[in-house]
């Protein structure tokens, strides 16, 4: 009986919700996503519950490609049917909350997860598989440091002990946060950032490594053995635990990180019994996920969106930019969502970008310009580089897209650029 | 002037270089260079001999374990401590700073021990602080700095100030020590919670401490760009006091 009235309080709260969202929307405040599934939770404080009811297949989550990896596998999940997860990246309560609402009604769901939101999120929820890909520092205004974050995954589940867990063993901070689940299934997935797990998140001792092998002499600690295994070069390769091979080279979104997802994907998709080749040709399908890699018209140019929010994700995306000479256009905010301390453009090497102007831009422009200047790239500061009479480097205007790499808010913004909440 | 390169040493920074303070040192090389300066960056990790005769020593801020590491392996090794009695100078931020005094709280809380070479002892705040930092400095003639110090603080430390040091400088937005007051000098030896990172934002401490690697004043030579970003922090600061 109890049961009846929650699920009951839940639709009626899911209505106020949808109703709240609405007039959000009429008022042009955004999407209206957040502000529906604030009502919905303050009328049915058990709402996300009594909407996981038990179909929650996946959750994702990481610092880096949260939203990329969810869109490759419920891509690849929806070879089953329809599947509820989120349209845009918005990964706390509220957006799990609004997929569930909104999305097919008892559709299987994988949804993304903020990191620093997880461990309620999967209490709640009690999904079948959580995927845990990567930890590395981001907002450190906001979020624990990284090995706080770990210890509290690592509570979590303990006190989840049903869930089963596909973690990247290459991460040595994931492994010690998912190594006392009951069911892991571990992937080599990579890691291009070690800056974050240079010691041991138990004991305090510098971890020792080899290539991507790493272990602790201080409590013993060693990365554990994989069953799936990713390979890299020039395109890519997931090895199922069997020893079959998939070849990753017709996936349209770019670089090694993808690749690495898409594994990490595939291999939830193994323990959702789904059929790993036609996986494989979904996940090929995704040409950009919620704007990421997406070529876009601001004002006067094309540029291809490119996030780039923090040091890990920065190192991965100077590999895909196009080589010096051609100018690129780099926007660092620095608004609560993007995170208020952008000292972290200290931690990315641009001097890698050396050869070419950068067209420096965003509300921390001038932090971008000294950095760039340290580095010994060529910048130009530019408040509105999309303006018609924006003076840019010779040559950009001809270009017939320029890379874009922005923070959080600013990547927002010229997705959708009725997004006034995120102000550029 | 020196014959030999400036000698600067960046202390652990895989443990203690978690808010950008690399850039501390990059800011040294760069700064040093506008003057004609040669500089050799000499970059410890873990295990590694730190040599005890160099100029400048800079260590950043980290996560609690990592601090612990880096006190503890640091301790055993003695080598900042016998620098310093050469008459080496430090520049320690946030978890550095903390490391230097005589304790500093764990991951757990509990007071772990530091190398007592400032006369400081640090416990936790009440409210972790976070934002922007300015101070200004103390004109007491312990560095050339006399504009205001900007940066971004990030720590959950109370830092109590010995009779054996001198604040850097008074707090006039933020939170620093704690009690008004922001970093602690002794000597040659700094230590401060702005990150930001500091020398990027404060080029005149970075001048004072390589005036001192070379044994002469160091006349303050002004990039726009840095005084652009001076100017909009320390506005910003203002703005959100």
């Amino acid at each position: 009986m109890e049961r009846v009235n929650t699920s009951l309080r839940t639709k009626l709260a899911v209505t106020a919700g949808r109703l709240a969202a609405a007039t959000s929307r009429t008022l042009g405040r955004g999407e209206g996503m957040v502000v529906g599934g604030k009502v919905t939770l303050g009328l049915s404080p058990h709402a996300l519950a009594d909407l996981a009811g038990g179909r929650v297949a996946a959750l994702v989550s990481a610092t880096n490609g949260k939203t990329s990896t969810t869109r490759l596998l419920a891509t690849a999940a929806s070879q089953a049917g329809p599947v509820a997860t989120q349209s845009t990246g918005a990964n706390m309560t509220e957006g799990v909350l609004w997929a569930l609402a909104n999305g097919p009604a008892d559709a299987p769901a994988i949804l993304e997860v903020d990191e620093a939101y997880l461990p309620r999120v999967l209490a709640a929820t009690r999904p079948k598989v959580v995927l845990l890909a990567n930890l590395s520092r981001d907002q450190l205004d906001r979020m624990s440091e990284v090995a706080m974050l770990a210890r509290k995954w690592r509570r979590m589940l303990a006190e989840n002990p049903d869930v089963v867990v596909v973690a990247n063993a290459d991460d040595p901070i994931v492994a010690f946060a998912a190594e006392k689940a009951q069911q892991i299934i571990w992937v080599a997935a990579g890691q291009e950032w070690t800056a974050d797990s240079s010691v041991c998140p138990e004991c305090g001792t510098l971890l020792s490594r080899d290539g991507t092998d790493w272990s602790c002499s201080g409590c013993g600690r060693a990365r554990p053995k994989t069953s799936w295994q990713f390979e890299w070069e020039k395109t890519g390769t997931a090895v199922g635990p069997d020893g079959q091979r998939y070849d990753l080279a017709s996936l349209q979104l770019p670089g090694r990180f993808n690749a690495s997802n898409a594994t990490m994907a595939l291999a939830v998709c193994a323990e959702l019994g789904l059929d790993l080749a036609k996986a494989v040709t979904l996940m090929s399908t995704v040409t950009s996920v919620s704007g990421r890699f997406a070529t876009v018209v601001a004002g006067s140019l094309r540029i291809r969106l490119l996030l780039a929010k923090n040091p890990a994700g920065w190192s991965e995306l100077l590999d895909i930019m196009p080589p010096a000479p051609t100018p690129v256009i780099i926007i660092i905010n620095s608004n609560d969502a993007d995170g208020r301390d952008p000292s972290w453009l200290w931690d990315v090497p641009f001097e890698r970008l050396k050869g070419r102007t950068v067209i420096a831009s965003g509300n921390r422009r001038r932090d971008l310009a000294v950095r760039l200047l340290h580095a010994g790239v060529d910048a130009v500061v530019i408040e509105d580089p999309f303006a018609a009479d924006a003076v840019l480097p010779a040559g950009t205007r001809e270009l017939a897209v320029i890379d874009c790499a922005a923070t959080y808010t600013a990547f927002q913004k010229l997705r959708d650029p009725s997004n006034e909440e995120l102000a550029l | 002037m020196k014959e030999r390169p400036i000698r600067i040493v960046s202390i652990y920074p895989t443990l203690l270089g978690t808010y950008g303070d690399g850039g501390n040192v990059a800011a040294l090389s760069h700064i040093a260079s506008l003057h004609g300066l040669a500089a050799d960056i000499l970059t410890i990790s873990p295990g590694m001999v730190i040599p005890d005769d160099a100029d400048i020593y800079v260590m950043g801020g980290g996560e609690d374990t990592a601090q612990v590491a880096a006190a503890n392996a640091l301790r055993a090794s003695g080598a900042l401590t016998r620098a310093v009695d050469k008459g080496a100078s430090v520049l320690a931020i946030c978890a550095g700073y903390q490391l230097l005094g005589h304790e500093f709280p764990d991951a757990d809380g509990n007071a772990a021990p530091g190398l007592g070479l400032l006369d400081v002892f640090t416990d936790r705040l009440p409210k972790r602080a976070v934002g922007e930092l300015a101070a200004e400095p103390i004109r007491a003639g312990l560095t050339s700095v006399t504009q205001m110090l900007t940066g971004y603080e990030n720590h959950g430390g109370a830092t109590h100030l010995g009779a054996g040091v001198t604040p850097l400088a008074l707090v006039t937005s933020g939170v620093g020590n704690g009690d008004g007051t922001e970093g602690a000098i002794t000597g040659r030896v700094i230590g401060t919670y702005l990150h930001g990172p500091c020398l990027v934002r404060n080029p005149l401490l970075a001048e004072t401490l390589l005036g001192w690697a070379i044994g002469q004043h160091l006349d303050p030579i002004v990039e726009d760009a840095v005084e652009e970003l001076r100017r909009e922090r320390l506005g910003s600061a203002t703005m959100s006091k």
